[in-house]
């Protein structure tokens, strides 16, 4: 095949002859999730490369002492852009991205259930990004860590306008990780093939649907912070500014509340690579499905309960340090057993050694490095010696590029065939595998030395102590190592999609429906789907003599089908509760001792009882509403749906006079912690009711546009389903705010 | 008074924990004979006994709230739940059913009876009036009941399921973290009486102040933290039961023969 034919037939793979004629928006108006997979790994691909100069950038200054090639507010910018990139621009898109293409496909399904949402998320990333990386042209950077630590990221420290753009940007991206989870999480509770129970499902299809939920309810921890932070830094309120009143470590506890699910959030999408990759060269089921399946459930769980392993060395005292010892160490249980599963599924089997084999398998070793280093830090002592030292930076890197970028890799090498019809280079794919691990193990084993020689972290250079010298050189020169293998990689993708070798339909001869149709998959992806009895259909199909035993359907749960609507509202209300929570949780906190200043004596309870009153009772009329709907009176329905609208409307302007009369007695966001707590959480709740309304007000207008006599109508019930969440939040805040202060 | 005199003297005869476990015994046996799962009653009823005699008791009567939280967990979630394990495989509520078993009414009973008594005066009652403190400890045992019917009820069929039971425990689990972040971090006081110099009944407070060195700020924290951590573990581990459950057991709602019932 000579390259000219090659390349439009690579062409017509990328675009069905109709669009042709509109090809500039062929890709960019898609709402394929295929497409968006594609979009969302070529995003963090680009970002990739961005953090990756970055980090290269580090090196070179740190390759030698007393180097003055970045100063020390450059080097600040650098390591801040680099890890804030990485993690949110880079890892989470690209796993989003691999999620996204090919959580449908294994699960026999035509598209994610919300395709406009999962456009919406993946076009937020390169919105978040260009925000974050607008910082540059508008005064600098943010200069404070990916963590952001307060105070030094509040206005009187941070001046320039990084920390804000870092902040919306998180916010934005946040936002979108958030739509994401949902979809994936109504994806597989609504969309699965018939036959495809939930105790069928594919192991990296499970374990995205666990990490799906971490994702909704670890993000809003971080935006509830985040818009916290924007408060004190532009309405100059008082959460963490603690000559205010405020609590800088309320911020780390907020960041790594967030902060260490993340790093399970990324995780864990390796982890179903690797168990979807290892089974597949080792020609052998995984072994322990049931076990890696349930221990991701207790991973989820336990990620979310400790912390505060992350802040030993803030303080919090020998009590508090004792029970997060324990609790982290517990979590090295689940995690540890998975490796033993992985290297079990690899004896006795026919392995066979491919690119995407060998960096799954090098992403098992890293990782048991980088868990055993993990589980150190999870002892307090030894965390006091070396937080603030190289051997964290070589312990999370060996985490988050041992074993999470090699996954990725590992992945693409694995499902390229599949998304592009041609197979990578395996003599290329063999460069990029050896120039990235030897590169990564130059540069970050040695770390763990520095580190324990007392190399601190986060400084922008050293002095010329015995040692350290060689072995930042040799650390620098392992950073170029993975620089080379990025670069072949990537011309191996770029020359494989228009040389590589046609791939066929089932190249690795895998198990998964994804295999069961032409690479790449068509539109509608499936044209018809072998039976579905286990976990392997595919491997079923093409054994008939030799099929894996049936799984049986454990009950109406095993094949529970939600109305698709109603699923993703209530998994948004899940997100919105952990929004609120946090915020509620603050305003106590903060509020705990009664405050002097004026503000708590100015509220007027007996008015906002009345407010709070129409608003309850819109809760009744929204469900009087859906009830005339049922029972097919569709004037009924408008006239409560109207009812509704008027109440929640009074009781916004209820709010608004409230608001004037505490801005005209003086009490604004900036007046003491009472003021802004109090603005912070009505006012976030205000804007909910508004929200809400606008949906009401949306659905109204459709209600008086069509005609639903059949009575089917799911987004009244969806939006019902809202706004009884709305009304139930102010039942908290109504009580704590207006209530709690009259008993206490 | 030294840590081992205290350990040995500050056991209190409670006749009326005694009278209680003897009755639910022989009620038992009577009802259902002596069967093989009898141990969970025995263990239930000793963790109950030992709960309201030990030093624990002691401690909790006054001197200190984490101790007071050791018994309240212990009480809420320990011993229901080897209570209701005991009960053969058949026992069913029957018509009665309607109102308990429900994951809503579960939950809000479950976490509810954490967040009730921890408010400020109800927690005081509960230490200085022998009254509030009975009620404190049936209600908690009952609620405590009602939480774990969803998930340990004897029949399969008036069990949830178990992803429904993972997140119900999840969610109970989040709710009562919330609680435990709260006390842990909280600049005054939860339990005011315990913040006080208690009237030193057992001569003890210098133990515990001086010797163990736990001063009631540290107190608030411990109990703060084992609502936190060590009571999710317990959520926890009920959940994995539950993914055992659920990928184990090929078919969990066996169909009911007329004998069954």
């Amino acid at each position: 095949m000579n390259g000219n034919t090659s390349i439009t037939a690579t062409v017509a793979h990328l675009l069905t002859p109709a669009e042709r004629q509109h090809w500039k928006l062929a890709w960019l108006s898609t709402v394929d999730h295929k497409r968006i997979g594609v979009l969302y790994m070529l995003t963090g691909l680009v970002f990739f490369v961005v953090a990756g100069v970055e980090a290269l950038l580090i090196r070179l200054q740190l390759a030698v002492p007393n180097n003055t090639l970045l100063g020390p507010d450059t080097y600040n910018w650098m390591f801040t852009m680099h890890g804030t990139t990485m993690i949110f621009l880079v890892a989470m898109p690209v796993l989003f991205g691999i999620m996204n293409y090919i959580l449908p496909l294994q699960i026999g399904a035509r598209d994610m259930a919300f395709p406009r949402l999962n456009a919406l998320g993946v076009w937020l990333v390169p919105f978040g990004g260009i925000l974050l990386h607008f910082s540059f042209l508008a005064g600098g950077p943010p200069a404070v860590g990916w963590f952001a630590y307060t105070p030094l990221s509040e206005a009187p420290y941070s001046s320039q306008l990084g920390v804000d753009y870092w902040a919306i940007s998180l916010l934005v991206l946040g936002i979108g990780s958030v739509s994401a989870g949902i979809n994936f999480i109504v994806t597989v509770l609504t969309q699965r093939a018939p036959g495809m129970t939930l105790r069928r499902l594919p192991l990296f299809t499970w374990m995205s649907f666990c990490n799906a939920f971490l994702v909704i309810l670890a993000l809003p921890i971080l935006n509830a912070g985040l818009v916290m932070l924007l408060i004190d830094r532009l309405l100059g309120g008082r959460f963490f500014l603690p000559f205010g009143g405020g609590s800088a470590i309320m911020w780390q506890h907020i960041f790594w509340a967030f902060g260490h699910p993340e790093v399970y959030i990324v995780a864990i999408p390796a982890f179903a690579i690797l168990s979807e990759v290892i089974p597949v060269f080792s020609r052998k089921p995984i072994f322990g499905h049931e076990f890696v399946a349930a221990s991701t459930v207790v991973i989820v769980f336990l990620s979310l309960l400790v912390w505060a392993h992350h802040m030993f060395t803030v303080g919090l005292g020998h009590t508090v340090d004792l029970f997060f010892v324990a609790a982290s160490v517990l979590i090295a249980v689940p995690t540890g057993v998975k490796l033993f599963n992985w290297s079990a599924t690899m004896v006795g089997g026919r392995v066979r050694f491919t690119t995407a084999m060998l960096f799954c398998v090098t992403a098992l070793l890293q990782f048991l490095i980088g868990g055993l280093t993990g589980i150190s830090h999870a002892t307090a002592p030894l965390d006091w010696q070396t937080k603030n030292s190289y051997y964290l930076v070589a312990h999370f890197h060996n985490i988050f590029v041992g074993l999470i970028v090699f996954a990725i890799l590992g992945a693409i090498y694995y499902w390229f065939p599949k998304m592009s019809g041609r197979m990578l280079s395996e003599r290329l794919g063999k460069w990029t595998f050896w120039l990235m691990t030897i590169g990564f193990n130059l540069t970050f084993m040695i770390q763990h030395v520095l580190g324990l020689a007392g190399m601190p972290r986060r400084t922008f250079t050293y002095p010329d102590l015995p040692g350290w010298t060689w072995m930042n050189m040799v650390s620098t020169i392992g950073a170029f190592f993975m620089a080379a293998g990025s670069i072949v990689f990537v011309w191996d993708l770029v020359t494989s999609l228009f040389r590589g070798k046609p791939a066929g339909n089932n190249p690795w001869n895998a198990w998964t429906l994804e295999w069961a149709t032409t690479s790449p998959p068509p539109h509608e992806n499936f044209d018809a789907l072998p039976p579905i009895h286990s976990r392997r259909p595919l491997w079923d199909y093409m054994n008939p003599d030799r099929p894996d035993p049936v799984v049986p359907v454990g009950g109406a749960i095993d094949t529970f089908r939600p109305d698709k609507i109603k699923a993703g509202v209530l998994t948004f209300i899940i997100s919105e509760a952990g929004f609120f929570g946090v915020l509620i949780l603050a305003y106590l906190f903060y509020n705990a001792t009664s405050q002097s200043g004026p503000g708590q004596q100015q509220l007027d309870v007996l008015k906002t009882g009345i407010f709070s009153i129409c608003l309850f009772a819109s809760s009744f009329t929204i469900w009087r509403s859906e009830a005339g709907l049922r029972a097919n009176k569709l004037g009924k329905m408008k006239a409560w749906l109207i009812a509704t609208i008027v109440l929640g409307g009074i009781f916004i302007v209820g709010q608004g006079l409230e608001y004037w009369s505490l801005f005209q007695s003086g009490v604004t966001v900036g007046l003491d912690l009472f003021a802004t707590t109090f603005f912070t959480l009505t006012g976030f709740h205000g804007l909910h009711v508004s929200f809400g309304l606008l949906a009401l007000l949306v659905v109204l207008g459709v209600a008086f546009a069509r005609n639903f006599k059949n009575g089917h109508f799911p987004a009244l019930g969806a939006v019902g389903y809202y706004w009884h969440f709305v009304d139930v939040v102010w039942v908290f805040v109504f009580s704590i705010v207006y209530i709690w202060p009259l008993i206490r | 008074m030294t840590t081992q005199q205290f350990l040995t003297s500050a056991w209190t005869l409670n006749a009326a924990a005694f009278v209680a476990s003897g009755a639910a015994l022989v009620m038992y046996v009577r009802a259902f004979g002596v069967n093989r799962r009898i141990g969970y009653l025995l263990a239930g009823l000793a963790v109950f006994v030992l709960t309201l005699i030990s030093p624990l008791n002691a401690l909790a009567s006054g001197y200190l709230f984490s101790a007071h939280m050791l018994q309240h967990i212990l009480l809420l979630l320990i011993v229901p739940a080897l209570l209701l394990m005991s009960l053969p495989r058949l026992v069913s509520l029957g018509p009665r059913s309607w109102l308990i078993a429900r994951p809503l009414v579960g939950w809000i009973a479950g976490v509810g009876a954490m967040w009730l008594w921890h408010a400020r005066p109800l927690c005081n009652a509960a230490v200085s009036s022998q009254f509030v403190n009975v009620v404190q400890i049936s209600s908690l045992l009952l609620l405590g009941a009602i939480f774990w019917w969803q998930i340990l009820a004897p029949r399969e069929d008036e069990r949830m399921s178990p992803p429904g039971a993972v997140l119900y425990l999840f969610s109970a689990c989040v709710a009562c973290s919330v609680l435990g972040i709260l006390i842990t971090f909280s600049p005054v006081s939860v339990c005011p009486i315990y913040a006080q110099p208690p009237v030193d009944r057992l001569g003890i407070a210098n133990l515990v102040q001086s010797n163990w060195g736990i001063t009631p700020d540290k107190d608030q924290q411990i109990g703060g933290l084992l609502m936190w951590v060590p009571m999710c573990l317990v959520y926890l581990s009920a959940i994995i039961a539950q993914l055992a459950r659920w990928f184990a057991h090929p078919v969990p709602h066996a169909p009911l023969t007329e004998k069954a019932l």
